[in-house]
């Protein structure tokens, strides 16, 4: 472990929410400020330079969404966690539009925002970040075109329905972690009740016959046994 | 006579929309668009009244170009309602969960907070998915009926350990294919057939037929459950409904307005049919593919 702790900026314009969250990361390794709208935010970015950015979306005065624009525009590349879900603003590619790393749905389970503020500052620290704001990613033959939602493999384009796409890229844009079934029922279909998780099994299914992936000595996707799926291949962006 | 021609198209206007009203139980949702489309409706009715003789003929039509407008207006003030609902719970819910996970102190009563607000937090995830549903586009793939069918009772056994019987005909065909997408159909279904497990013990039967009848494929799901209150039959696809006698099985009460929401998406229509003590019929239908 590093001598200092990461630095969190917190932003939420909800004070029944930031006044336990803040000491609630504090105390699981972060040091952490609060900023109660978009515009506070960009001043206190300015000033503190912080390593990460925790986001509300619908803000008084800037929103979150338009916060991110602005960041990316200037060139400043603070990874950021949108509290919304991926795509919620009805654009396909909306996290490579709007440039945040990660989402998570209000209302979350505060731990989980902890492991993904982590998994992305692993990230950063790996230099896989670039990924996230990547138009094209490739793993071992593997191209991946998001704005045009299209995939090859060597040089044949393979067909892949739109749920299927959305996997792929959300597991390209993440290599080497772990992503329980339920979570990814969750951030790409939008379920957290009701219903069973084999429809992200069929997905993989999909992606696997679709990639020529053998479950058994898989190249791009790994079943993580009783937990999940993994993005096994190295990414890179084109 | 015209006058009483257009008192009585009046009246009828009224008696529609009080028709239409009674059809839908979101009377509250409802309520507040009445006046506006009585007036509008006595206007159209009375004028068509006045005109002509074939009155009949055209206060049918009113009629129904009103029911349509009514149950419109209803569906997106419904939809608006739900966006409103999950807006206003999101907020609160995330602060109380943050508010447990900040709090030192390790008691049971805390842990059921925890536990409740999980538990609120999925409720609302699911209310947004259930309001999204109702206008996101829908992927349009092919799905093999025997397949999904075959891919519920695996999910059905691996989560509550029962069997389910299955009919599906070979002959002269086996059932077409219908048009849609696999997850939300396969959502619809396990959801259809988690009731009937749910809600029956494990002596019971538990069977899924199916059909085609013009142009439909048709999926009953029975039971040798406890079945529904005929008091209750009518409203067990609203959201939240529970039935009176279904409150010792964990549950949403989204699980059947959701089988619904899909089914609809699809073309298709849903229908229950229940005796209590005795069991409960679930028929889904939806438009076959084109061969």
């Amino acid at each position: 472990m590093t001598s200092s702790p990461p630095r969190l900026l917190l932003v939420d314009d909800e004070s029944s929410i930031t006044d336990g969250l803040a000491p609630f990361l504090a105390r699981s390794g972060f040091d952490v400020r609060v900023a109660a709208d978009g515009q506070q935010a960009w001043e206190r970015i300015a000033e503190w330079h912080p390593d990460i950015l925790v986001s509300d979306v619908m803000m008084p005065v800037l929103d979150g969404r338009e916060l991110v624009r602005r960041l990316r525009a200037t060139g400043d590349t603070t990874p950021t966690i949108l509290l919304t879900r991926v795509g919620e603003s009805g654009e396909r590619s909306a996290a490579l539009d709007e440039g945040a790393d990660d989402y998570l749905n209000k209302p979350f389970d505060p731990q989980e925002l902890v492991a993904r503020a982590r998994a992305v500052l692993r990230r950063v620290a790996a230099g896989a970040a670039p990924l996230m704001s990547s138009q094209t990613l490739v793993a071992e033959g593997l191209r991946l075109d998001r704005p045009a939602r299209r995939v090859w493999r060597d040089s044949d384009e393979v067909s892949l329905t739109p749920k299927a796409f959305q996997l792929l890229e959300y597991l390209m844009t993440r290599p080497g972690e772990v992503h329980a079934r339920e979570r990814l029922l969750s951030a790409l279909w939008g379920f957290d009740f009701a219903t069973h998780t084999r429809a992200v099994d069929h997905r993989v299914a999909e992606l696997r016959a679709a990639l020529g992936d053998d479950a058994a000595a898989p190249r791009y996707l790994e079943t993580v046994a009783g937990v999940g799926y993994r993005f096994c291949a190295t990414v890179s962006r084109a | 006579m015209a006058l009483a021609l257009a008192g009585a198209a009046l009246m009828a206007g009224a008696a529609a929309v009080a028709g239409a009203l009674a059809g839908d139980r979101r009377s509250l949702v409802i309520e507040a668009a009445v006046p506006g489309i009585a007036a509008a409706a006595a206007v159209v009715l009375a004028v068509a009244a006045g005109m002509t003789l074939v009155v009949d003929r055209r206060r049918r039509r009113a009629e129904s170009e009103l029911r349509a407008e009514v149950s419109e207006e209803a569906a997106v003030e419904h939809r608006r309602f739900l966006a409103r609902l999950d807006h206003e719970l999101k907020n609160p819910v995330t602060a109380i969960r943050v508010a447990v996970a900040a709090s030192d102190v390790e008691s049971p009563q805390l842990a059921t907070i925890d536990a409740q607000t999980a538990r609120l937090s999925r409720l609302v995830g699911d209310l947004r998915k259930l309001s999204e549903l109702q206008t996101s586009e829908l992927e349009r793939s092919r799905v093999s009926v025997g397949a999904l069918v075959t891919d519920v009772v695996d999910a059905i056994r691996d989560a509550f350990g029962r069997d389910v019987s299955v009919t599906l005909p070979a002959a002269p065909w086996p059932l077409p294919d219908v048009t849609g997408d696999p997850d939300l159909l396969f959502v619809a279904l396990f959801n259809v057939v988690a009731n009937a497990a749910k809600y029956s013990e494990p002596g019971d039967v538990v069977e899924i037929r199916g059909d085609e009848q013009r142009g439909l494929v048709v999926l009953d799901v029975a039971d040798t459950g406890r079945g529904i209150p005929a008091d209750e039959v009518d409203t067990v696809f609203d959201e939240l409904a529970r039935g009176s006698n279904a409150r010792d099985r964990a549950g949403s009460g989204l699980g059947l307005a959701l089988v619904r929401t899909i089914v609809h998406r699809h073309g298709g229509d849903v229908a229950i049919t229940s005796r209590q003590g005795h069991g409960t019929r679930v028929r889904v239908e939806l438009p076959a593919a084109a061969v």
